[in-house]
């Protein structure tokens, strides 16, 4: 999220759309219910009536793999009926920069942008540039005339996206459409804020990526960026999947989004050169060009002493890619279909029932040598060889079950949607022989470390040189029992030796040797600090001598009356609570709203850093520069952008700098009524397997989403009994009108089956699901739980995972698959 | 000394009280819920436990009374126009002087009171092994109490009067539930018509 | 002590059923089997070992969408309990000092009369027969906390407080009056309804049955007024027409 949880409430108006918080994130609806109360408005936009739209004053049904054109006709809505917020797109996004004359839109190359190649079905984007000026920045037309600016282009783009044209691709009524567009743009006024929650059912689409970007687009001209109640906010689906991106659990960063090597990247400069950006905007703080700092620091922390700068800080131990190597989660099965993997740690997770074409993934288990099921329960994954359909005599794979602790039976901390890393202690002690899995881990890194210290083996140094302090050693050197605070500590960084503020003259000590990391304002390039992961330093720090873990304080203060609450654990970066909160003040730094100012320029104050008058009150700014006006030192507010702009031209994505709307991989409709792309170009459906589009033996859109009730695959909450009992079968949501035409009956057993398998589940008849009149046709959709696994209840009453029905393609730039709109059919069970 | 006659074998005797007493027991914890009486409550061991005891009794109760069927019901359905004849004369109790037309085994009176505890007897039964058993469902435990309430007043209304009846009201009445012998001239007063068929059957006997 | 009660609003109830599962984790009440039925409303209907629960109502309209409501059931804590009045069982179901209707297992007896007069249909009866309901977690109320359910709702779609205090917040809402305000002496569960009682599934006029009823005015004075009168009418026969002593002589002429 931009902004967090507690900042819901500061919203004049809530949007959530492909997402439904009071069924998933139900103590959010507190927030959303108290920004109506404050007179806001909820606003949801979905196929079905939530439990969130139960409770909205505008509900806008729509069918599933819509939403660009939904959001295209909002952003037409907003630039026709004037109401932008000027003085916001013009000084703090790239509305006004002239684009490259070459470049070409969808409307002129039918669904195209220029640059497409169609054998590598990729785009050649060297005509996705602006137009620079002689100093090397961007050409600007303030007016926002000039007929290549950003603003003009985007006009051109969604000129296309008439009420008459989005009614039709959506199946949204006109007046509906219109109702929406009304009430969000409306909050283009300096003093109203918007607040857009999403989650899986914007991201889960061969389009996912530029649905969000869709909707930020519209965010930037409404000028909601940076201010309270305003944002882009993800509602993420787990108690800590931000911590994991954090983290860099996915194949293309490291921790803090820094990005993986590649292999033709071979040394510390190469990488640094190619991966740190650069900017001739003197105005523009470009944060991300302090890469250097970063990944140098990174180094150190993982391998300590032995990085030097003489063996490039052991830049030559981490993994990397080949080039253009998409090692995300569908190609990982992928290549495990096509038997290139030997072993697989299925660590705290269920892929034989998560993962898209989960029949396929089962399959695609059983040319494993080995598998590691690290859990808390036996579940369809670790059991996949005597699931249904498998024979275990042909099945080689031999499989291990390494129990693992709850989150409540060890410390550590929880990052949330809005950054905030809340530290949670132990409450008892994990059952049986369960160990965290920080502790396993330690234990497989000991032993697997002695292997290689007594066998050798091929390139053990990214192993042995790993620097493991983390905790008391035995005689052998291996670490008894694993310290998380010591490992969040080695997160945090530390001063490896006494480090200066070279700027200043005297140069000052910022840093004493040996002490923890102030944040990461102080990590440098040259091997002398180390840091585990640099958004988060300065979460365990120290303070006049005093060790503090910023995670575990509990303050209930709110000066600014914003639910901020900046004593209450620690939010990266640096307890920044609003993000890009330099974009909620004018260039003279005074707030565009002085009723929820999230920060304010003193111009008179003392700054206590630098004994200089002038400083900023309330959150922690996006760097303490001056505001933009300042002649001398005043900078733009989107400090990570390089060009310290809002990105309304966004050139940095695989399938356009503009949003524009294709079908899903699987559709209903045989053309894509803006063009003659049907699908997104960027994407090859050769990888997908079996797909069917227009198919009459699978007439029916699908969904899949989540109820309260039950989390994930369901490992967990298909044991508690009193979440069982509330959920304990498989069902699929669907119309009156298509459980009429099918003579399916509320409460009976029907079967769903798509291109790629099969399951029964429970007709929830509802009034929730209406039927589409989409290019005047009528779609029907349902909607399916993805809770469910044969495993338990053993007796296989609870049915099977909604994923032996969802497609193996994923979005261009992202690979998250397609679980939100693809096609089924639905008949009444046999037997 | 008298000639006795038997009236009631030992079967008789023993079911009689078996009924008698249960019905007592029942009475009294049955009035100690319908009045929340704490002080009888406190005397079981608490309510739930005399709840126990009244579920028990009530078995007690249940099978006797079936039992009891074998003792009693035969003669309670049998009717002729002396049985008219004491009903004109309300059994003769109304007056000290008016006197009943000759009876058999049971008078009229006692064909009454027998029928009107079976039947009673067998609501109230049934309806209080529906409460005990049957899972809750509201429609029966409704009709099921209201008729064991009902039944009950039924109850409470004969059972003094039989009590009345067949001890100080009829001198030489209790004995026949003690020992089960009468004088055979208290018989020939009471039962004359019972008297007869016993001599008659022995003479029948004496023949073969 | 003032008299405490449950505001229960449904327009800012999302169903997400924590209400639900914090009482069986204070209680400590098992989880049951159950099968979709067609609905998420499972269990269908209240058991021993649910006390509260949502129940989810569609409400159909001929525009593009319906509402869907949520709306909490559970004991009311009627001011005139027909629970209380009917249980034979001194100290089964008693009022406590904050106005709730609580239950203690040990006295209870099993006779489940207090099915029969409940005017919504609550009390359910566990494996030994004893009844089972919501008992406004006498134990936490008696501490100074907050019931379960109210605790745990994120909305503050289930509120626990000062029953005055309640209806006061609830009118200044928007709620002209509230569903319990005066009904069975004032419920102990005030609902803010928006639309009549009967769209959320509760009775518009809830009342004691009529069985009830009879069985306090009736029945029980019947019994008492039967005994004393038939005894006491076998005493005044005693008086006025004495025993029927058969004398020994007559019989011995009739031979």
């Amino acid at each position: 999220m931009t902004n967090h949880w507690v900042d819901l409430r500061n919203a004049d108006v809530v949007m959530v759309m492909g997402g439904n918080p009071a069924s998933n994130h139900p103590v959010s609806m507190k927030w959303i219910m108290k920004a109506r109360e404050r007179g806001g408005k909820l606003i949801v936009v979905d196929p079905r009536l939530t439990q969130t739209a139960a409770k909205a004053d505008i509900y806008a049904p729509m069918r599933s793999g819509s939403d660009l054109a939904f959001i295209g006709g909002m952003i037409k809505y907003i630039i026709d009926n004037n109401l932008i917020f000027r003085q916001y797109v013009v000084n703090y996004t790239n509305a006004p920069f002239l684009v490259n004359p070459d470049f070409k839109m969808p409307g002129q190359l039918d669904g195209l942008f220029s640059g497409y190649d169609e054998k590598t079905r990729k785009y050649d984007k060297k005509t996705w540039t602006f137009q620079m000026d002689e100093t090397g920045v961007p050409k600007k037309d303030s007016t926002l005339k000039d007929p290549n600016c950003v603003y003009q282009l985007l006009k051109k783009q969604y000129a296309r996206y008439t009420l008459d044209k989005v009614a039709s691709i959506t199946g949204t009524p006109k007046e509906k459409l219109l109702e929406v567009y009304e009430a969000t743009g409306a909050t283009g006024k300096p003093n109203k804020t918007l607040t857009v929650c999403y989650a899986m059912g914007w991201t889960q689409h061969t389009v996912g990526v530029q649905n969000i970007r869709a909707f930020s687009i519209v965010q930037l001209l409404l000028g909601n960026i940076g201010m309270a109640g305003g944002g882009v906010n993800a509602l993420r689906g787990e108690s800590n999947v931000q911590g994991s991106t954090d983290y860099g659990l996915l194949f293309h960063i490291l921790p803090g989004y820094l990005p993986t090597p590649i292999a033709t990247v071979p040394d510390l400069k190469a990488y640094t050169e190619k991966f740190t950006p650069k900017t001739k905007e003197p105005k523009s703080v470009n944060w991300w060009g302090n890469r250097p700092k970063y990944i140098t620091s990174y180094l150190k922390a993982i391998y300590g002493d032995k990085a030097t700068k003489d063996n490039d800080f052991g830049y030559a131990w981490l993994p990397k890619l080949d080039d253009g190597m998409n090692a995300s989660w569908l190609m990982i099965f992928y290549q495990m279909s096509l038997g290139k993997f030997d072993g697989f740690f299925a660590w705290g997770q269920n892929p034989a029932c998560s993962t898209a074409n989960a029949g396929k993934v089962r399959e695609s288990l059983g040319k494993l040598k080995w598998l590691v099921n690290v859990n808390l329960f036996d579940n369809e994954t670790a059991s996949f060889w005597h699931g249904p359909g498998m024979n275990p005599k042909e099945i080689q794979t031999e499989v291990f079950m390494l129990p693992c602790a709850s989150s409540v039976e060890k410390e550590g901390s929880i990052s949330n949607s809005g950054r905030l890393a809340q530290w949670r202690y132990k409450a008892i002690e994990p059952v049986g022989q369960s160990l965290p899995d920080a502790e396993i881990m330690n234990e497989l890194y000991f032993r697997v470390k002695t292997l290689y210290q007594k066998e050798g083996g091929k390139f053990p140094e990214p192993i042995r040189n790993l620097t493991w302090d983390y905790g008391e050693k035995d005689k052998t050197g291996k670490i008894k029992h694993l310290d998380i605070h010591r490992v969040a500590m080695e997160i945090n960084g530390y001063y490896l030796d006494d480090v200066y503020d070279k700027t200043a003259a005297p140069p000052k000590l910022i840093g004493k040797r040996g002490d923890l990391a102030t944040n990461f304002v102080s990590l440098q390039a040259d091997g002398s600090t180390s840091c585990g992961c640099w958004i988060y330093s300065g979460s365990y720090t120290q303070k006049d001598g005093k060790v503090i873990n910023m995670m575990a304080r509990r303050g209930k203060e709110d000066p600014t009356g914003l639910g901020l609450f900046q004593n209450w654990a620690w939010a990266w970066p640096v307890n920044r609570r609003i993000l890009y909160n330099r974009a909620s003040v004018d260039p003279s730094g005074n707030p565009w709203d002085p009723k929820r100012a999230v920060i304010k320029w003193n111009p008179t104050k003392e700054n206590p850093q630098t004994g200089k008058p002038g400083v900023w009150e309330g959150d922690v700014p996006d760097g303490p520069a001056p505001p933009l006006a300042d002649e001398k030192g005043g900078k733009l507010p989107f400090i990570m952008r390089s060009d310290g702009v809002g990105a309304i031209f966004g050139p940095g994505l695989a399938d356009g700098p503009f949003p524009e709307h294709y079908e899903p991989l699987e559709c209903p409709i045989e053309a894509n009524p803006m063009s003659k792309q049907r699908i997104n170009p960027v994407i090859n459906p050769l990888l997908a397997g079996k797909f069917t589009s227009c198919d009459v033996r699978y007439p029916f859109v699908a969904t899949t989403y989540r109820v309260t009730e039950h989390w994930q695959t369901g490992v967990m909450t298909r044991h508690a009994p009193w979440l069982l009992e509330m959920q304990p079968q498989m069902f699929v949501e669907l119309s009156k009108e298509l459980a009429a035409d099918k003579g399916i009956k509320n409460g009976e057993k029907v079967t769903v089956s798509s291109s790629r398998g099969s399951l029964w589940a429970i007709a929830v008849v509802t009034e929730r699901f209406k039927p589409f009149k989409v290019m005047n046709t009528t779609i029907h959709q349902v909607g399916l739980p993805w809770h469910f696994g044969w495993q338990y209840p053993v007796d296989g009453s609870g049915g099977d995972s909604a994923n032996l029905l969802t497609p193996f393609i994923g979005d261009p730039n992202t690979s998250i698959p397609e679980s939100k709109a693809f096609m089924v059919n639905i008949e009444k069970a046999r037997g | 000394m008298d000639d006795m006659i038997r009236k009631a074998n030992g079967f008789e005797i023993l079911n009689h009280w078996a009924l008698a007493l249960s019905c007592i027991l029942l009475s009294i914890t049955g009035f100690a819920f319908l009045f929340q009486m704490k002080e009888v409550g406190s005397f079981f061991g608490g309510f739930p436990s005399m709840r126990l005891i009244h579920n028990w009794g009530g078995v007690v109760f249940s099978v006797s009374l079936l039992l009891s069927m074998f003792n009693w019901l035969k003669e309670s359905i049998t009717f002729d126009a002396d049985d008219m004849g004491w009903i004109k004369v309300a059994g003769g109790y109304l007056s000290r002087k008016v006197k009943v037309p000759p009876m058999g085994k049971l008078n009229t009176g006692q064909k009454f009171f027998y029928l009107a505890i079976l039947f009673a007897g067998i609501a109230i039964s049934a309806s209080g092994f529906v409460i005990w058993l049957l899972p809750a469902n509201k429609q029966w435990v409704l009709v099921s109490h209201l008729i064991h309430n009902i039944s009950f007043i039924v109850i409470i209304l004969a059972i003094p009067v039989h009590m009345y009846l067949g001890t100080i009201a009829n001198p030489g009445t209790l004995r026949i539930m003690i020992s089960g012998t009468v004088p055979y001239w208290w018989a020939k007063k009471k039962h004359p018509k019972w008297v007869q068929d016993v001599e008659t059957r022995k003479a029948g006997l004496k023949s073969t | 002590m003032a008299k405490m009660g449950l505001l229960i609003t449904p327009e800012i109830c999302i169903g997400c059923r924590s209400c639900q599962v914090a009482c069986k984790a204070w209680n400590q009440l098992p989880g049951d089997r159950t099968v979709n039925l067609g609905s998420c409303e499972n269990p269908p209907d209240l058991t021993p070992h649910l006390y509260n629960k949502i129940h989810y109502v569609e409400v159909p309209s001929e525009k593009t969408e319906g509402r869907w409501l949520f709306v909490n059931q559970r004991c009311m804590h009627c001011g005139d309990a027909g629970c209380m009045k009917i249980c034979p069982a001194p100290g089964a179901l008693y009022r406590t000092k904050e106005g709730a209707v609580g239950i203690d297992k040990e006295k209870c007896i099993g006779c489940k009369l207090c099915a029969v007069a409940c005017p919504f249909n609550i009390p359910r009866y566990d494996e030994q027969g004893k009844i089972a309901k919501c008992h406004l977690c006498y134990d936490r109320i008696a501490n100074n906390l907050t019931p379960a359910c109210a605790k745990t709702c994120p909305t503050g779609a289930i509120k626990f407080g000062d029953r005055d205090a309640l209806i006061g917040d609830a009118q200044k809402a928007g709620y002209q009056k509230l569903y319990g305000q005066e009904d069975l002496d004032g419920l102990g569960a005030l609902y803010a309804f928006k639309d009549p009682p009967k769209i959320y599934g509760m009775e518009e006029k809830p009342a004691i049955p009529e069985t009830v009823v009879f069985w306090n005015k009736v029945l029980k004075p019947l019994s008492y007024i039967g005994l004393g009168g038939v005894v006491a009418a076998s005493l005044l026969h005693y008086v006025a027409f004495g025993p029927k002593k058969e004398k020994e002589e007559e019989g011995r002429k009739d031979g």
